[in-house]
């Protein structure tokens, strides 16, 4: 049966054995994924994160010419809020579900609200977005949404995220992009061949994707970029690009491969572009796929690294102690620059670990079979446990508790809103590295601020709290 | 029935719960719903209010429940939540929140908060759900769980205390400017003798809320304090003091004055206190007027916020600054039997000036006022900025969410806050409609010179 069949995609953990609990180092982790299915675990005490829901409307907010109705309770569009003034990304509304709605159900306001939106800015498309109340109490979208198509002849599209039906927020972006294509890419081989090359670029940094578009731009490729920032015709367009590359296998895979196995359009996983070697090998495992000239593809690198060699100067992290608090692809991905720059990677806590991250894991179990891998999504007690043990020299982080991580008195770098990619990317990276090592006094008056925890926790073992699941 | 709303600023009851039990020293909160209800929170809420956030980062309790809690039930998580939390976060008093999720399944919080007390842990509970109503439901819920549970869990004491005096309904965050204020408001309440009991921020925990039944009054800043004050008034017979907004500016002074009359201060010391603070800032307006004139700080404004808010900047602003009151946008949805007298005190700021109110928390329909107004300076929120820069006209940010600014502990409040607010929407005109080339053409200046203002 066609994937985009179904109503939404199925969840990471059902799809690619996805932990979101697991403490062990790296030869450990290489069996849990050898052995069969790993044995999923859980938390008996865990802190708020991210859903699938906030990783929707994350996603969502990137896109142009469109907008968001989010049919749930009112307090479900906030994070929307926070994108839409401190990014100008995205507009929302929220249906404000209350009491009655949750017994009677709301599709009528779900109409009024998809209406009224349309008349008032006339998007390209509209997006309606479920929630938990929604998923609860199955209030039918569907019907909503063929009825309003045909009546307003408008593209509008539902994502069926529900806040608990995955342990992992990326499964939002799963959904989202399913949803993407199934009602924005057309039927396969609807659309003629083109020449472009789709670049995924799934919620990165705007300088990012300006990164990798300048150095694909440079060798002569034609791109179609997405989701970032696309209209909702880039869909249609890629599903008849010859080729799709990615700059981040754990948030682009569902896209990649959905393109791949739906609409013929070769794709291959590929590590991060963080580092000048790791970019290198990106773009020459990318050259030969799309029959790039590999003298010039190797020169450009070439130039590219002596121009970033030199900016660097004497600049390096030879023996500093560094910990990575990072999202999965990106933290295997920093790891590399990091001992390119000369430092040591004595830690990592990674969103999630999976079956996209065999393949390195064997790699690193070669080199660094000992290292501590520790899988959580915003679980700052367990990170404070780990950290204070191993007293790293240098914090780089991406979650939203980097608040946490200061107390303990490290320099922290925060990559949420740097830009990491390509040649530049290393050069961003740097010069916060060099800044974080160059004056400490910050963290050292953050060390003066207790954490939230109790003193007994720290005694306790940094995973106490995670344990195989009884089915 | 609740309507759809755009850019909806007022979050939801759980986030306003989660904001009063975060602003008050040694309480955790211990969420039991879907794992992202804690991070929406920090993001749509702490982040947008220059992350202000006792825990340096999202809740450190959630139950994060799963398919398996929403089918089966999730109080065995919450019991195993609770019970880990207790374990690892330091706290004085464990609150269980709960969201629509776990709601709607129906899980039995009065049974597991029982059950954690029996255990002796200090635990209270409310219930939360987003669709029971906005953050301003949510501070009314938490404020009286903690007013009706915490003397149960046996502390506390209802001999009165001479002199001391609640404040309600400064709800944090929601008013950015919430500690700041309260210090203010507290600072001048001591001027005239008194013993201010803050209840949020700064050094204001358990103790402070255990005092609350032994106060000689109840001061509501706000319509959203009205049901504690009211809750207090029938448990404990404590009198209630209603303000009509935030006092800023010499309304402070007229509030020290009823405070004084209501508990028999002297009245000597409370007018010496108040003629001192008049004093320093009629000092700093006679030190502001050459601007004042040269920038042409008289202008028309529009003002976007909550009530109290409202009330209390315009009242300033035209009461003692000449500015002339435009549009007037109420967005805290206060209840319908406060309406009209917001609607008779805002409209009369300036005698025959035909100022607009209107009560609205829609984006849409709030963009389309203030597009409309064309007037010399806006002071709403930063989902007004956009608005603002369209009209290229003076902007700035004085409501929840906020994008540019820090605030930490300024606060317009008071006479000090009168003070603060002089500063920042004077920097607001200086920095964009004053000797910049773009002001020569910008509409400001077409909106000042037609809008005359006949006999």
């Amino acid at each position: 049966m066609s994937l985009l069949k179904a109503k939404s995609s199925r969840t990471r953990e059902k799809r690619l054995d996805t932990l979101n609990a697991w403490q062990g180092n790296v030869s450990a982790a290489v069996t849990e994924f050898s052995d069969g299915e790993p044995v999923k675990r859980i938390r008996t005490f865990s802190q708020s994160t991210q859903d699938d829901l906030l990783y929707a409307l994350r996603l969502l907010a990137a896109l142009r010419n469109s907008v968001t109705v989010i049919h749930a309770a009112r307090g479900c569009v906030a994070a929307g809020i926070f994108h839409q003034v401190t990014k100008g990304n995205g507009r929302w509304i929220v249906t404000n579900l209350d009491d009655r709605d949750t017994i009677m159900g709301a599709d009528l306001k779900l109409r009024k609200a998809v209406k009224d939106v349309y008349l008032r800015y006339k998007p390209e498309v509209i997006f309606i977005v479920s929630s938990p109340i929604v998923a609860i109490n199955n209030d039918d979208i569907q019907s909503v949404v063929e009825e309003l198509h045909e009546e307003l002849e408008l593209d509008i599209v539902p994502i069926y995220v529900t806040g608990f039906a995955s342990h992992h927020a990326v499964t939002g972006y799963d959904t989202t992009l399913h949803a993407l294509l199934k009602y924005l890419a057309g039927k396969r081989g609807a659309n003629n061949k083109n020449n472009s090359v789709n670049l995924l670029s799934v919620a990165e940094h705007p300088d990012d994707r300006r990164e990798a578009e300048r150095i694909l731009t440079v060798l002569g490729l034609e791109l179609n970029i997405l989701p970032d920032e696309a209209s909702p015709g880039i869909f249609r367009h890629a599903a008849a690009a010859r080729y799709t590359l990615s700059l981040d296998q754990d948030t682009g895979n569902y896209l990649g491969i959905t393109l791949r196995d739906e609409y013929g359009v070769p794709y291959a996983e590929a590590s991060r572009p963080i580092g000048i070697g790791a970019t290198g090998r990106w773009l020459a495992v990318a050259g030969k796929a799309l029959g790039l000239d590999e003298v010039v593809v190797k020169l450009f690198h070439e130039q590219e690294s002596e121009r970033v060699q030199k900016a660097l100067g004497d600049f390096n992290l030879n023996g500093v102690r560094v910990y990575l608090g990072l999202s999965s692809a990106t933290s295997f991905s920093v790891l590399g620059l990091v001992e390119e720059l000369g430092g040591e990677v004595i830690g990592i806590t990674v969103s999630r670990l999976d079956q996209l991250h065999k393949e390195r894991l064997d790699d690193l179990s070669l080199t660094y079979p000992t290292l501590q891998i520790h899988v959580a999504d915003g679980q700052p007690f367990e990170e404070a446990n780990i950290i204070k043990r191993l007293s790293p020299d240098l914090y780089l982080g991406d979650s939203a508790h980097l608040g946490q991580i200061g107390r303990l008195g490290i320099p922290v770098v925060s990559l949420e809103e740097t830009p990491v990619l390509g040649y530049n990317g290393v050069l961003a990276l740097a010069r916060r590295f060099s800044a974080a090592l160059h004056n400490r006094t910050f963290g050292a008056a953050l060390a003066r601020t207790p954490l939230p925890y109790k003193e007994s926790w720290f005694r306790r073992s940094p995973n106490w709290h995670i344990k195989k699941e009884v089915k | 029935m609740a309507h759809h709303i755009e850019g909806s600023r007022n979050s939801c009851a759980l986030h306003g719960a989660l904001q009063v039990i975060e602003a008050i020293e040694g309480v955790v909160p211990v969420i039991h719903s879907t794992a992202g209800c804690g991070v929406q929170h920090y993001f749509g809420v702490n982040r947008l209010n220059a992350g202000a956030d006792r825990f340096g980062g999202p809740p450190v309790s959630n139950s994060n429940i799963s398919e398996k809690h929403v089918v089966f039930g999730g109080s065995s998580r919450l019991r195993e939540q609770l019970k880990n939390t207790v374990k690892i976060v330091e706290g004085d008093l464990y609150f269980i929140v709960t969201g629509c999720s776990t709601e709607m399944v129906g899980d039995d919080i009065p049974a597991m908060t029982k059950e954690g007390r029996d255990q002796d842990f200090q635990v209270i509970y409310a219930n939360t759900p987003g669709f029971r109503g906005d953050v301003h439901q949510g501070y009314q819920l938490a404020v009286k769980a903690l007013i009706e549970q915490l003397p149960s869990l046996g502390k506390g004491e209802q001999s009165p205390i001479e002199g001391l005096v609640n404040i309600w309904g400064i709800v944090p965050h929601q008013d950015p400017f919430w500690a700041g204020n309260l210090e203010e408001i507290g600072r001048l309440l001591e001027g005239i003798g008194l013993k201010p009991n803050l209840l949020f921020g700064y050094g204001q925990g358990l103790s402070a809320w255990n005092r609350v039944p032994k106060a000689a009054l109840n001061v509501v800043v706000s319509v959203w304090g009205d049901a504690p004050a009211l809750l207090l008034e029938e448990r404990y017979g404590t009198p209630v003091l209603k303000l009509e907004g935030l006092p800023v500016g010499s309304a402070a002074g007229r509030f020290l004055q009823t405070v004084g009359e209501r508990l028999n201060l002297d009245v000597t010391r409370t007018e010496n206190f108040i003629n001192g603070e008049e004093k320093r800032l009629n000092t700093l307006l006679a030190s502001l007027a050459d601007t004042y004139y040269r920038a042409g700080f008289q202008r028309e404004f529009d003002l976007i916020g909550e009530s109290a808010q409202v009330v209390g900047i315009s009242d300033f602003l035209a009461g003692t600054l000449g500015l002339i009151p435009r549009t007037l946008i109420i967005t805290d949805n206060p209840p319908e039997y406060t309406r009209e007298a917001l609607l008779t005190r805002l409209s009369g700021l300036v005698e025959g000036n035909g100022t607009e109110v209107f009560f609205s928390e829609d984006l849409a329909e709030i963009t389309d006022l203030v597009r409309s107004s064309a007037v010399g300076l806006v002071l709403g929120s930063a989902l007004e900025k956009p608005a603002a820069v369209e009209l290229g006209i003076p902007f700035l940010q004085i409501s929840f969410p906020l994008s540019e600014q820090i605030v930490l502990s300024r606060g317009y409040a008071g006479y000090r806050g009168a003070a603060t607010l002089l500063e920042d929407f004077g920097s607001a005109i200086l920095s964009k409609g004053y000797n910049s080339h773009v002001s020569q053409e910008s509409p400001l200046h077409t909106a000042s010179e037609s809008a005359l203002y006949g006999s």
